[in-house]
């Protein structure tokens, strides 16, 4: 392409005669196209399977709508309420809500009845036992006069302020409550936000666990990372390349075998206390405990997490030339100065690819946590995992995750600030 | 959830999904020896075996719920825990079998009959009972700790009183059973224990005599552990499935001792999933399995015990029973006069308050 000035405006002209800025444009744009053509069936995976179903969950955390579609009388009733003068919910609310359990779609009440019984426990059995009954007073086409003196001869329970104030927790379609509830709080009878009461306070504590947890093990992964990954990348390359092996190595074998090796090394009668007795270090009574509790989730997750510190490590080492050491000692630097003030900076891209990943992985970890943690392996990871499964309380599910997604998202602004993203290198 | 979603997330099961196009039915369950049992004496003795195909899962009904809500169910029958079968079914995620004719007990005895001779008085309508299976508390006595003073452990009580028979106990991480238990240790008949765990000071009562083995307590979460923790001597005593400590004493030599007395039986049902893609035959197939001759059978090859009343009474008249020819009354927990010394664990009651109780525990672990 030869570029002609044009005597006028002094504007560069390809040979076509078109604008060289115009010409640079259409190519760059159609190159970019043709980039984003190829991308394309990767985002479209990506937006199906991860984004949706993301934003899916974020929604379930506020939602709480099902609620209202089987309920919408008696929420409309209840309203009316003036909590202040009367002890129990007026004679509509009662009417209101001995219909809609009466004629209701059942697997509709049936969905809602696990949703009430997170507010309160006890609702579940309360509203079938008073379902069945109510069937039986409309097939009978019983005269009532009175329904609240009805549901009360029916269950007791419909005499307890404490049900009827928990109602309230329910009536909006969108709620934080699950946030609440993930930060150990609720709400009280007047929708004031409280602490839970003091025997079911474990989110809190799990969150500082699960953080603790985290920032141990990359800090001891860095601890023992680093002197390895310097190793391998200043050893001549059939040594580093052996020694490469060891590394990869438990990083190729499945998780639980490690996991359970662990269990075998350090449980009470296990390889390393074995040992220590035999060698007369340890009496035979007092062995350490050393597994099913903290010492043994930091001590197999780090092992475990370890290559991703030292891979990215020794990919930035490999590249630092060792001249630079070599000059600074000639400019007067002793070793250890060389060290901190040359080569430690140089290796802080490779230092935070590893610690980012290491804590990333190491905040979602349930399975070896629960495996040699005993008590101490309850993480967050466990509770969003119960959620789902057990209890069916997807929106506490939702709501745990998207805190989890939140005080990511939190650490890479903050690590931006400090250290600035365009400094990891994975290599 | 808009319609949108909800077609952009079945599309993405589509693809996870396997089809299944002949008429086979997909019976999940637990996995290990406990499926081993059920393929030999559900789906051997059937009438089609090769029709019945055997799958595992990891327990819960999370992936129950995302099939039924996403529309693409993919399993016929799911083998669940009892709490679960209720939720399930009141949610509509197992379809209502009430109409659906179960069989008769060899003397004529009708499924409900039979099941309330055993004790069990809700049946869930969408499923059929299974097996008991029971929270047990066990010992090995060839590895008596020279420190207990007392003789053997013999009821529940025993497993919290440190002082004379000292030493770790291994206890789930989990509050199912050991509430229970530690009510009836602390003096509570085993059939009032939820009429006190209705009342708030019922459950306090129960925390409190956990908190006197708090700190000799070693916890388990996977099934295989408590035997691995008696046998290395980690812990004196644990809980556990009976299963496993019957298999490892059935089939593995080992002389493991039951301490009956509080333990907490529970129940197993096989539910019908909401939309399941081959539903008669897999109807016909749960009437099969849950019949009083299928229940015994599993009994020849796994220690739990059929929750029909007339399941016991086939064992009993064919002992030995078990497949490799010795007795297997011993180690079946609901014989009768085991039952009356054990709860019947509640699923209504944990279905209520599962989860206060669940989050209660953890917090009280976490101390």
């Amino acid at each position: 392409m030869e570029a002609h000035i044009s005597t006028a405006e002094q504007v560069l002209l390809t040979t076509d005669g078109i604008p060289l800025k115009d010409s640079l444009k259409k190519t760059e744009r159609r190159n970019k196209i043709k980039a984003f053509l190829l991308v394309f069936p990767l985002l479209l995976f990506i937006i199906v399977t991860f984004v949706v179903p993301i934003f899916d969950m974020l929604g379930r955390s506020i939602d709480d709508s099902q609620i209202n579609q089987v309920y919408p009388k008696t929420f409309e009733e209840y309203g009316k309420w003036d909590k202040k003068a009367d002890e129990l919910p007026p004679e509509e609310v009662f009417k209101a809500i001995y219909f809609e359990l009466g004629t209701g779609d059942k697997i509709m009440i049936g969905r809602a009845l696990t949703r009430m019984n997170y507010s309160k426990s006890g609702w579940k059995s309360l509203i079938k036992k008073t379902q069945r009954q109510i069937k039986k007073d409309l097939k009978a086409e019983t005269v009532i006069t009175s329904y609240k003196d009805r549901l009360i001869e029916i269950n007791e329970k419909w005499a307890d302020r404490t049900y009827w104030y928990a109602m309230s927790q329910m009536i909006n379609e969108r709620t934080p409550i699950y946030y609440w509830n993930a930060l150990d709080r609720t709400y009280d009878a007047e929708m004031n936000v409280v602490r839970q009461s003091e025997e079911r306070r474990i989110y809190v504590k799990t969150w500082i666990k699960t953080f603790k947890v985290s920032v141990y093990v990359t800090f001891f992964c860095l601890l023992l990372g680093f002197p390895v990954a310097h190793l391998l990348a200043n050893l001549p390359l059939r040594y580093s390349n052996l020694l490469m092996i060891f590394v990869l190595l438990p990083f190729w074998t499945s998780l639980l075998v490690r996991t359970t090796a662990w269990i075998v090394m350090l449980q009470q009668n296990g390889v390393i206390n074995g040992v220590l007795v035999w060698l007369g270090i340890l009496c035979d009574d007092c062995r350490i405990q050393m597994v099913y509790n903290e010492t043994g989730t930091l001590i197999a997750m780090t092992q475990i997490l370890l290559p991703f510190m030292i891979l990215p490590l020794y990919s930035v080492m490999k590249v630092i030339p060792p001249s630079h050491l070599r000059a600074a000692a000639n400019l007067g630097a002793k070793p250890f100065t060389a060290f901190i003030r040359v080569y430690l900076p140089q290796t802080v891209p490779g230092m935070s690819a590893g610690g980012l990943l290491v804590f990333v992985l190491a905040i979602g970890y349930f399975i070896t946590p629960e495996l040699v943690g005993g008590k101490d392996g309850q993480l967050i990871g466990h509770w969003i995992a119960y959620h789902l499964k057990t209890t069916l309380n997807w929106g506490l599910c939702a709501a745990l995750g998207a805190i989890l997604l939140g005080i990511m998202l939190i650490l890479y602004w903050l690590y931006n600030r400090i250290v600035g993203i365009d400094n990891i290198k994975l290599g | 959830m808009s319609k949108f979603f909800k077609t952009i997330i079945a599309f993405a099961f589509l693809s996870v999904v396997p089809f299944s196009a002949s008429a086979e039915v997909t019976f999940v369950s637990w996995g290990g020896a406990y499926t081993e049992s059920q393929i030999k004496a559900y789906g051997d003795t059937y009438s089609d075996p090769d029709s019945i195909i055997f799958e595992p899962y990891n327990g819960g009904l999370g992936e129950v719920r995302a099939q039924v809500e996403s529309g693409n169910v993919a399993w016929d029958i799911v083998d669940v825990l009892p709490s679960e079968a209720i939720i399930g079914c009141d949610e509509g995620l197992f379809e209502d079998l009430s109409d659906v004719a179960w069989t008769d007990a060899p003397d004529g005895t009708s499924m409900e009959d039979d099941l309330a001779a055993s004790g069990v008085t809700i049946m869930p309508p969408c499923c059929a009972p299974q097996i008991f299976w029971t929270y047990v508390a066990f010992y090995d006595p060839d590895n008596f700790p020279g420190n207990w003073s007392g003789a053997k452990p013999e009821g529940i009580a025993d497993f919290f009183d440190v002082e004379n028979f000292p030493g770790k106990r291994g206890v789930h991480t989990w509050a199912n059973a050991i509430v229970e238990m530690a009510l009836v240790a602390d003096g509570v008949g085993v059939n009032d224990v939820y009429d006190v765990l209705e009342t708030p000071e019922g459950v306090d009562r129960a925390f409190a005599k956990l908190d006197t083995i708090k700190d000799h307590i070693v916890h388990w979460s996977a099934g295989s552990k408590p035997l691995e923790l008696v046998k290395s001597g980690e812990v004196v005593m644990s809980l556990a499935y009976n299963g496993r400590v019957g298999a490892a004493n059935l089939s593995e030599g080992e002389n493991f001792e039951y301490i009956w007395e509080g333990q907490v039986i529970e129940q197993e049902y096989i539910c019908l999933m909401n939309g399941a893609p081959n539903r008669d035959a897999a109807i016909d197939f749960m009437i099969h399995a849950s019949s009083s001759e299928s229940q015994a059978e599993q009994a020849k090859y796994i220690t739990y015990g059929p929750m029909r009343a007339s399941g016991i009474d086939i064992i009993a008249a064919g002992e030995p029973w078990f497949h490799t020819g010795i007795n297997v009354l011993d180690q079946m927990p609901n014989t009768p006069d085991k039952l009356a010394i054990s709860v019947i664990g509640d699923p209504t009651w944990w279905a209520d308050n599962g989860s206060e109780i669940s989050e209660r525990y953890g917090a009280w672990m976490g101390n």
